[in-house]
């Protein structure tokens, strides 16, 4: 049956009012949960607050029990969903400019949008700094484009990559997250406690 | 009291949901596994191989053909010399080595019409059948002894002898009155006049247009 959209059970027409309402919903879940602060979103890397780690993971983790299930039952058909293709060095490179700005700025491009939501001064400046990112990148696109399109691997998933068995992988993966939150929540209780 | 018992339980409320995890992500390890099928199961396969439902004799097609029924579209699964050389009227070119394109879906992926496999003898025919049926497509038929089978009763019916039941002779009326319409002419029509050679002339087959409408098949696309 699904994915809806590609299959065309829901008209192809309704994309971009979807994307909008599910992008609503993005950001206000977001900004509800406190990801708007840019402390709380830096607590990840200090070990005071781990709620980014531990939001983002569940979501994954949800997701990807929940598909595999709807895929069992017929609902969704995996092979048809979308997986992002894989530039490999592009990424590395691009993953650690992206880590050292959310360390350094408090945000991801996802929550400064947010931030700039409610009017935070530090997020504008934020995305005033991504703009200035993108116009730098866009021009001297010549410069980046072996490092942008090389090294493609292809839409490749981890089950690919690896030939294991997604069931097992899951499985693993699961028990995996849950005992990284349960050391999360260790060094939470190690570290000062800080007030923001 | 029950605040109590309920705040008691609510302090364990990670590690119970830590658990459904686990044990949610474990329960699709321990599922069974079953194949997956493009199209229908085997089984059903088989079934549909075994019963001879899916032919449609010579005499029923010319009679479908004679009363142009709409319901029916003709697909020559030979290669494109012999469709250009001869074929059914209106019927379209597929052949089967294109059977499985993009372009031949639209003929034989739908429930509008009853599609009509034919090729030289119905070998190749019960091939193209097999491939479209197991694909899930409905309404698949295949002309049973392709064109030979056409050429021997239709188009040169054999005329029975005497001592033959009234059937036969019934069924050879209706073959001879189906070859005139299909173009052959026979001398007895021209009585008096010079002897013609009884051979089939063979009326061109007009192209229809059938507009079958394509599905649509965006590819998907997303980011962050």
């Amino acid at each position: 049956m699904g994915p809806l959209l590609p299959n065309g059970i829901i008209p192809s027409e309704w994309d971009s009012l979807i994307a909008i309402l599910i992008g609503l919903v993005f950001g206000f879940v977001l900004e509800a949960s406190g990801f708007s602060s840019s402390r709380k979103l830096a607590g990840v890397f200090y070990g005071y607050d781990f709620a980014v780690l531990k939001v983002f993971f569940t979501a994954a983790l949800v997701a990807l029990i929940g598909l595999f299930y709807m895929d069992y039952l017929g609902f969704v058909d995996i092979s048809q969903l979308y997986v992002h293709p894989t530039y490999l060095w592009g990424a590395i490179i691009g993953g650690t400019i992206m880590g050292v700005g959310f360390v350094a700025g408090g945000f991801c491009p996802g929550t400064s949008l947010c931030a700039v939501a409610i009017g935070k001064i530090d997020a504008i400046m934020y995305v005033i700094g991504i703009m200035i990112g993108v116009f730098i990148f866009s021009e001297l696109f010549v410069l980046f484009k072996p490092l942008y399109e090389g090294s493609f691997l292809g839409n490749i998933t981890l089950v690919d990559s690896f030939g294991v068995n997604p069931y097992w992988f899951i499985f693993i993966f699961t028990i995996f997250a849950v005992i990284l939150f349960a050391i999360s929540d260790k060094i939470r209780g190690k570290i000062k406690k800080v007030f923001y | 009291m029950v605040k109590k018992k309920i705040a008691k339980i609510l302090a364990f409320r990670y590690k119970i949901l830590a658990l459904i995890f686990i044990i949610l992500a474990g329960g699709l390890v321990l599922l069974p596994k079953h194949q997956k099928y493009e199209g229908i199961k085997p089984e059903e396969l088989l079934s549909k191989v075994i019963s001879p439902e899916r032919y449609i004799s010579t005499d029923k097609l010319a009679d479908k053909l004679i009363n142009k029924d709409p319901s029916y579209l003709l697909i020559d699964i030979r290669d494109e010399e012999s469709y250009t050389k001869y074929t059914l009227p209106n019927a379209f070119n597929v052949p089967l080595a294109k059977l499985l394109d993009e372009d031949s879906e639209m003929y034989l992926d739908q429930d509008s019409y009853n599609v009509v496999l034919f090729s030289n003898d119905s070998f190749y025919a019960d091939q193209a059948w097999i491939l479209c049926t197991r694909l899930g497509y409905k309404n698949i038929h295949v002309l049973k002894g392709g064109i030979n089978q056409w050429f021997k009763t239709i188009i040169n019916p054999q005329k029975p002898i005497e001592n033959m039941p009234a059937k036969e002779f019934e069924l050879y009326t209706f073959r001879k009155a189906a070859s005139m319409h299909f173009g052959v002419a026979y001398p007895e029509q021209f009585k008096g006049t010079t002897v013609i050679k009884k051979e089939p002339t063979i009326k061109k087959s007009t192209k229809k247009v059938i507009t079958v409408k394509k599905k649509k098949k965006a590819p998907a696309e997303g980011g962050c």
